[in-house]
């Protein structure tokens, strides 16, 4: 089993299954109102790799040419700007911070090839962080229980990403599709964040994928 | 009890759905669509509860949200939601209503002798009975303290139940470019024109039916009914997909930023609710402007007797005859000082009332009203008063007499009528709150004899009913206005629709009170009298804050809807000063009531989220007792049947000094530092050099508050030449990355650093004791780990089980020990490959428990002496203080009182009676349990010492290391633990750091 390290902060890769932190609370099936149609879809998003990358002050435009070489994603050089292609995804989470994820193995060591310690840092994140998914008809309803934000398709288009908190839970949200949020938060937080966001589904039924 | 259903009309009932329902255990019908209100008039109900401090008997005054009298109790179960009032609650099968604040039942209440002592319940009761020192057997405090019980059982409203509630509550944001509050037809028009403008619209109202007052006005606009026309404008807000409509809901604070939030009942009138449906929603809505239409409430007046049941407000008892098809009353007359009671009349009589008279204080009464009268068939009494009632529980009759509005004086005889029901209205009040509580000064106007709101502080429009604009045409026009104007539009004015409705003008006579002798209640929830508000103004409060709070009026939970007009006009008059003068208060929020629960949203059970380390699941299997550790479940014990927590710990710390011990450290604080500046950052933060740190080592560090005192400790690690993991304490973890942040983004902008939270990145495991190194050698792959190539802080990279993993060796234990951390999903992979290579060892898992034994042990810091008083001098750790550079706190930590001898300075404690120690207890020279005093410190931490075979423990005493070998006493009158105690240096076990370092 080959194992690389490249960037300092990279737990690295290995063929061992990765477990998740939802394990024991995720279970496949329609839930809570659902004879009514379902609302929401809820799922976990294993990406191989998320990684953090932050630019240094008017080193932000280089940053967003790297992503776009490395990600192949075209970014709007704008607040929360981000954009999304299948797995590949990047959005901005703080002035000159941008969280991207991927399907290929340790990202993290792929952009800290790509960029020069003078345009930012690189931090992986890819176990630091679980993505959850959710989408349908009401997921703006869904999300509006949860996060102080507009999440109106002109207020918050596809591929924009914010930066907000659930209660104690801080969270990083991308739109992904029009009805389609990813929402990252911390590995430790996130067995105890999805037990509350099933909670707020079953008014509008949702299925577990 | 007889039904006073009427065969037809209540267009909000719906007579093919009949609804079983009990109040105070006795069963009844109504309609869906009834309100418990409506519901027990159709039945002939009148008493509906007992006032605060008299206990008089009460019926409904009100149809809406200003009810004062009948206020109920709703049982879910044995869930209790008090102090309901019985206007707003909508009946469903199986709902269970009682009345409150009477024993043992609301007809025959024994709390009803307290009318006989009324005198003595005035106002300032409380401070003129009970306030003063504590003197003699029966007087000021102590005499408060005799009688709080029997206080507590007769007066006051609801009963809280003691049983959790288990209906479900939740919040919910939004936005929106216009906010309609009300949806009368100003609201109604208000909502249409926004909405036209193509913005994002939410129209919000209390009631369960939109359409305000044109549900149950009689008239007619363009033609239609108004409840059909009323109809009409909702369907076609509802056909837009800008407009979001929110019945039952109440817009109850407005905030700053046009912060709007409101309560919506969503499932309280359901038997049942959907499955995931709460009982309120909390809305916190952010709007761009807020449209306030949100009408006016009548108000009633005051003279003796005017709380009797059977007594209402006039345009309530329209309310429930044109939309609940009930009769407050069969014989009825009304009282009033204003216009709009004589349309109230002719709808009671279209109903089929027996309108009995119609006194007006007025002694020149308009044609218009002349007429209405005549069509009622009612006696007009102009420039007359009623000046009593009478009946029992119910009214029976009422007295009247010519009045002489200009002087308030009464004269002539005395007529009484036979009436079960008298409507009353003493003009309007313009429901002007939520723009009080925006920041605006209520404009007193003196021909509507009201409060007015004035020009806005915050974004928003007034329209209709709200402004002072009575008719229903000029409602509708100003809606229009309103919206068009909150959405930033420029449409033309509307053409003014046309409205059929009786005759009206808007204007009171300036007359609330009629000053006749008897009870005369000002605000009914707080049994406030007018004779109270004078005794007020007597004793010397003049202004209407103090008079508010002697008197308690508007205090009560309807916060003086009905109130606050009557209340300033008597003191006004007392006071010989015209009402602006006297000035009203600041409406503050909530506007009506709201639940607890709904505040509280969807945070339930421990109101805060778990926090779960990668290794959660195994410790839990593994028969772990887990405790929290702020927000995170950390082992405490890993205990076998039978076992005390003292056996476990005992066991645990001993198998890991004899053999070898894992534990979870996962929860440690770890933060990126990364960037060319990093190592400079870090010797500015620390207050040891971080520079001279070579790749592939890691350091101890201690850091300081900016005042000099200890802030946090940890170890980081030098993954390469611009990149750091630093770790910090489980506690401090996130204070510490705001910490960094504050100086990179504030002091040091210039340094070229990122700092993240990397916490939940790796699991880390630490495993320590003497076969500590067998057990990683017989695991891991990839690199060796003896001691030439894994030194003290030093740092390797490997495999284990084929999962990447980065070892440092340190210690916390004392012990030859390891920090193995991984990516965090393969966690328990790793943790479950060390405990398979420990087995042959003798590898156990360990809690916090035997982490806390074993590093008291060692004398190591933690929390409990980082204390956030306590210095590195202080703490002996004044050797990690560099005299090469400055660092955070470095200039501050000098100084005098930070240095003085007399500091506490931390030590360690053996017990010499062999008993347990308790953490906090005090140190003291000389026990004296009676009057402890002169401590010299506090024990920090304790624990047995299964390596000395004592209880020890760490404590923070004056003199520190001078006191070393002496004895001392430890004082815990608290728990009442007093012994002896022998100071000692806190290294217990292995100073030299032998084992650590063997």
């Amino acid at each position: 089993m080959a194992s690389t390290r490249k960037a300092g902060q990279s737990a690295g890769v290995s063929a061992v299954a990765r477990l998740s932190a939802l394990a024991p609370v995720y279970r496949p099936g329609s839930h809570g109102n659902f004879e009514h149609g379902i609302g929401v879809a809820l799922s976990e998003v294993v990406p191989t790799s998320i990684v953090q990358l932050a630019a240094w002050s008017g080193k932000e435009k280089k940053l967003i040419g790297i992503i776009g070489s490395v990600m192949g994603l075209a970014l709007p050089d704008a607040t929360g700007g981000g954009a999304v292609e299948g797995a590949r995804a990047a959005f901005g989470v703080a002035p000159g911070k941008f969280l991207v994820s991927d399907d290929r193995d340790d990202l993290a060591s792929i952009f800290a090839e790509a960029m020069e310690p003078d345009t930012g840092t690189v931090t992986d994140l890819s176990h630091g962080r679980t993505v959850i998914r959710i989408e349908g008809p009401e997921v703006e309803w869904i999300m509006a229980k949860f996060f102080a934000l507009d999440f109106s398709l002109p207020a918050f288009p596809v591929g924009a990403g914010r930066s907000t908190a659930h209660h104690d839970i801080f969270a990083q949200i991308q739109r992904t599709a029009a009805e389609q949020f990813d929402i990252y938060v911390f590995r430790s937080f996130a067995r105890s964040f999805w037990t509350a966001l099933c909670r707020s589904c079953e008014e509008v039924g949702y299925e577990v994928q | 009890m007889s039904s006073r259903r009427t065969e037809t009309g209540g267009g909000r009932i719906d007579r093919s759905r009949p609804v079983r329902f009990t109040f105070d255990g006795v069963s009844y019908s109504g309609y869906a669509g009834d309100t418990l209100a409506s519901a027990l008039l159709a039945n002939g109900v009148s008493l509906f509860g007992r006032s605060f401090k008299y206990h008089r008997p009460r019926g409904v005054l009100s149809a809406g949200v200003d009810e004062p009298n009948a206020l109920v109790t709703i049982l879910r179960g044995e869930v209790r939601n008090p102090n309901i009032p019985a206007t707003m609650v909508e009946i469903h099968d199986g709902l269970v209503a009682e009345s409150q604040n009477r024993f043992p039942s609301l007809a025959w209440d024994v709390g009803a002798v307290n009318q006989l002592v009324g005198k003595l319940l005035s106002a300032g009761f409380y401070y003129k009975t009970f306030m003063g020192p504590v003197v003699g057997p029966l007087r000021g405090t102590r005499f408060w303290m005799f009688c709080e019980h029997f206080i507590r059982r007769a007066a006051g409203l609801g009963r809280a139940g003691r049983m959790p509630d288990t209906a479900r509550y939740e919040h919910v944001n939004a936005f929106c470019d216009v906010l309609v509050v009300g949806s009368g037809p100003a609201g109604l028009s208000a909502a249409k024109a926004a909405a036209s403008q193509g913005g994002r619209v939410i129209l919000a109202d209390l009631d369960a039916r939109l359409g305000g007052s044109a549900n149950w006005s009689d008239e007619t606009i363009d033609g239609v009914p108004a409840a059909e026309w009323a109809a009409a404008q909702v369907k076609d807000l509802k056909s837009r997909g800008n407009v979001r409509l929110l019945p039952r809901t109440n817009v109850w604070g407005y905030y700053d930023g046009n912060t709007m939030v409101a309560v919506e009942r969503v499932s309280e009138h359901k038997e049942r609710p959907n499955k995931g449906e709460p009982r309120h929603r909390q809305w916190k809505i952010r709007a761009g402007t807020v449209v306030l239409a949100t009408g006016a409430l009548e108000r009633p007046l005051v003279f003796p007797g005017n709380d009797r049941p059977g007594v209402m407000l006039a345009d309530a008892a329209r309310r429930y005859a044109n939309e609940f098809g009930v009769l407050p009353g069969e014989k009825i007359a009304v009282f009033t000082n204003n216009d709009s009671a004589y349309g109230a009349a002719l709808a009671l009589k279209k109903a089929g009332a027996a309108v009995v008279a119609i006194v007006d204080v007025r002694p020149d009464v308009s044609p218009e009203m002349r007429d209405l009268a005549g069509e009622t068939e009612a006696e007009l009494l102009a420039g007359h008063a009623v000046t009593a009632t009478e009946g029992g529980k119910a009214l029976s009759g009422i007295k009247v007499q010519r009045f002489d509005m200009q002087g308030g004086s009464l004269s002539g005889a005395e007529r009484i009528l036979a009436v079960d029901c008298l409507l009353v209205s003493g003009g309007w009040s313009p429901v002007i709150h939520l723009a009080s509580q925006a920041g605006a000064k209520a404009e007193w106007n003196d021909s509507l004899q009201a409060f007015l709101p004035p020009k806005p502080a915050q974004k928003w429009v007034g329209a209709g009913a709200f402004n002072g604009s009575f008719s229903t045409a000029a409602a509708i026009v100003e809606g229009h206005a309103a919206g068009i104007a909150a959405s930033g539009g420029t449409a033309a004015p509307l053409e003014p629709p046309s409205v059929e409705a009786t005759p009206c003008r808007p204007e009171p006579a300036p007359v609330l009170e009629i000053g006749a002798s008897g009870k005369s209640f000002v605000d009914y929830q707080h049994d406030v009298t007018a004779e109270d508000v004078r005794l007020a103004h007597r004793e010397g409060f003049v202004s209407v804050e103090h008079l508010k709070r002697y008197t308690t009026l508007g205090m009560a939970t309807d916060q003086g809807k009905t109130s606050n007009v009557p209340g300033l006009a008597i003191m006004a008059a007392a006071l010989g000063k015209p009402i602006p003068e006297v000035g009203t208060t600041r409406f503050r929020p909530p506007y009506a009531g709201v639940s607890i629960g709904s505040i509280a949203g969807s945070r339930y059970g421990d109101l805060k989220p778990e926090r779960l380390t990668p290794m959660h699941d195994w410790h839990v299997a593994q028969g772990a007792t887990m405790q929290p550790a702020g927000l995170w479940w950390r082992p405490q014990i890993y205990g076998h049947p039978g076992e005390t927590v003292e056996q476990a710990y005992v066991r645990e710390t001993k198998a890991t000094r004899g053999a070898a011990g894992i534990v979870d450290v996962s929860t440690l604080g770890k933060i990126a530092v990364q960037g060319p500046d990093s190592a400079e950052f870090l010797d500015r933060i620390y207050t040891n050099t971080f520079s001279t740190l070579p790749v592939g080592k890691a350091r101890y560090g201690l850091m300081l508050r900016e005042d000099g005192i200890a802030f946090d400790d940890g170890t980081t690690w030098r993954l390469g030449e611009q990149d750091f993991l630093m770790t910090t304490t489980t506690a401090n973890a996130g204070k510490v990355l705001q910490h960094l942040e504050y100086y990179l983004d504030v002091v040091w902008p210039e340094l070229k650093v990122t700092v993240t939270s990397v916490t939940d990145q790796w699991a880390g495991a630490a495993i320590g004791g003497p076969r500590a190194r067998e057990i990683l050698a017989a695991c891991v792959t990839g690199t060796a780990v003896d001691n030439a190539a894994l030194p003290f802080m030093g740092i390797v990279h490997g495999e284990i089980a084929g999962v990447p993993v980065m070892i440092c060796r340190l210690s916390f234990s004392g012990e030859m020990a390891f920090e193995v951390y991984c990516g965090a999903d393969w966690g328990t992979h790793v943790w479950e490959a060390l405990m398979e290579a420990g087995k042959p060892f003798g590898l156990v898992p360990y809690g916090l428990e035997a982490l806390g034994a074993m590093r008291i042990e060692k004398g190591h810091v933690t929390g409990a002496e980082i204390d956030g008083r306590t210095t590195a001098c202080d703490l002996h750790l004044d050797w990690m203080l560099s005299k090469k550079k400055p660092f955070v706190g470095s200039a501050m930590m000098n100084r005098e009182g930070l240095t003085a001898p007399d500091r506490l300075q931390l030590v360690g404690l053996v017990s010499l009676d062999n008993r347990p120690l308790n953490g906090g207890a005090h140190i003291v020279e000389q026990v004296d349990d009676k009057n402890p005093r002169n401590s010299l410190g506090h024990v920090t931490a304790v624990c047995y010492s299964p390596s000395l075979g004592k209880y020890i423990g760490l404590a923070l005493v004056m003199g520190g290391k001078s006191r070393h070998g002496t004895r001392a006493f430890v004082s815990d009158p608290l728990r009442g633990r007093f012994g002896p105690v022998e100071i000692v240096s806190h290294h217990f076990f292995d100073p030299e750091g032998s084992r650590m370092h063997g």
